[in-house]
């Protein structure tokens, strides 16, 4: 629905007083974020952890809607579809400004959730469509009953045949949406 | 009212009001629409990494359905959590948890260490602290007989913690195994909800036993103590202001508001 990792990859990234950091650290975590390296600190709050929020928090604000995924959001919700918003963000603080990045791009919703395991999210709430680009998703929806629509992406090649679909644009799922 | 519900209205009488946090196994739509009545809406529903508990930041919250859902609360069969007072608040708590991201709800050496000490600060400005165990370590709360301002209870909270901090790298201690969250704390009072007294932990199932000199009281003996906090050891707000003058004076931190 947005380019978030291109915006992670490409925006231009300031340091500051703000970050509470020592500008090597700043430079350091940075190149760890956008080279997606594991975090393999036993701690749950730290310094990394801290940075991590805040860089991505930017990105999720700044990142564009797909205009043809705004435009599929607007036809379901014609067409009565319930739409629920499946985050893995902490939507403790994500909420505000999911909320507002949706509604200033015009795409509308019902409910905002979030889920680290959004398969058992759906299946636990009767869910049976998910359009998400998630390898764990595309895999193992299927597995649950849950239909599983995916952009692909680079990161799906070689992906095993799931029954997932995968699609280039979101033109191409409202076809597979049952009237 | 029950008693018990009555009890917890009164002790937290300063939190925000109609905007709580509810932990709940129950989920679905039909659930959900059961629960957005009488005007209640839903910020956002959270799937927790544990189990089937979910999570639900409600506004709009009638005080009847507020009163029914501390009923349930005290039954076990939900928790509920209510967010500070933006402006001044009657009760302040130091959320102490262990911070691993694994396994931990282990009471582990550091955990004991800090709230003995935040404890022992306490008591040596003569205010007695009303502490919990929370699950992952301890909730400890102080309730004053009025709202302070905010920034004054931040201020008091913010050299406690430094105090506290400062002895575990002193003894040894690694403190960063324990995350410190002070409530309230202006960057997160519509955001971090804190759990109320008289319930279950939503991952482990333990009940918020009051934590003393003792050790842990059983579940009755909780309440009571949690009864006798509420008339006995409320602190007068004058007290709490010349704590808190004499912990500024003793230990300056500068200007900043944190």
């Amino acid at each position: 629905m947005n380019n978030f990792s291109v915006t992670l990859q490409h925006t231009e990234f300031k340091y500051d007083d703000s970050y509470g950091l020592t500008k090597e650290n700043f430079s350091k975590y940075l190149s760890k974020l956008q080279h997606k390296e594991r975090d393999d600190n036993e701690l749950l709050s730290t310094e990394y952890a801290y940075f991590r929020y805040n860089i991505y928090e930017q990105c999720h604000k700044l990142a564009i809607a797909r205009p043809d995924g705004i435009e599929f959001m607007q036809w379901l919700k014609a067409n009565n579809w319930r739409i629920v918003i499946c985050t893995y963000r902490d939507i403790r603080k994500a909420s505000y400004y999911t909320k507002d990045w949706l509604n200033t791009n015009k795409i509308p919703w019902d409910h905002v959730f979030s889920a680290q395991n959004k398969v058992v999210f759906c299946k636990l709430w009767g869910i049976q469509h998910l359009i998400d680009d998630d390898k764990f998703n595309v895999l193992y929806g299927g597995l649950y009953g849950i239909k599983v629509y995916y952009p692909i992406m680079a990161q799906h090649e070689g992906i095993l045949q799931t029954g997932a679909r995968g699609f280039n644009t979101f033109h191409e799922v409202k076809q597979w949406m049952p009237e | 009212m029950d008693a018990r519900v009555k009890l917890l209205r009164d002790f937290y009488s300063t939190m925000q009001q109609g905007k709580i946090k509810l932990e709940i196994n129950s989920h679905g739509f039909v659930f959900l629409e059961q629960l957005l009545s009488d005007g209640i809406t839903l910020e956002y529903g959270q799937l927790a990494s544990y189990g089937l508990t979910h999570k639900y930041k409600l506004l709009n919250v009638p005080e009847d359905s507020i009163n029914r859902l501390l009923h349930d609360h005290i039954q076990k069969t939900c928790n509920v959590c209510c967010y500070f007072n933006e402006a001044a608040n009657n009760t302040f708590c130091f959320n102490l948890d262990n911070n691993y991201k694994n396994n931990n709800t282990v009471l582990i050496p550091e955990m004991q260490f800090s709230v003995n000490s935040l404890i022992e600060y306490f008591e040596e400005l003569g205010i007695k602290p009303l502490v919990i165990a929370s699950g992952r370590g301890y909730h400890v709360w102080c309730r004053v007989d009025d709202a302070i301002e905010n920034q004054l209870l931040s201020d008091f909270m913010m050299r406690m913690v430094a105090k506290t901090m400062a002895a575990l790298h002193e003894n040894d201690h690694d403190y960063r195994k324990v995350k410190f969250n002070m409530y309230p704390n202006h960057k997160n009072n519509n955001v971090l909800s804190l759990r109320l007294f008289g319930s279950e932990h939503i991952k482990n199932k333990v009940f918020s036993h009051v934590y003393t000199n003792l050790g842990l009281l059983d579940e009755d003996e909780s309440w009571d103590f949690f009864a006798d906090y509420l008339v006995n050891k409320t602190l007068p707000q004058e007290n709490f202001m010349k704590a808190h003058d004499r912990l500024v004076a003793e230990f300056s931190v500068g200007d900043k508001a944190v």
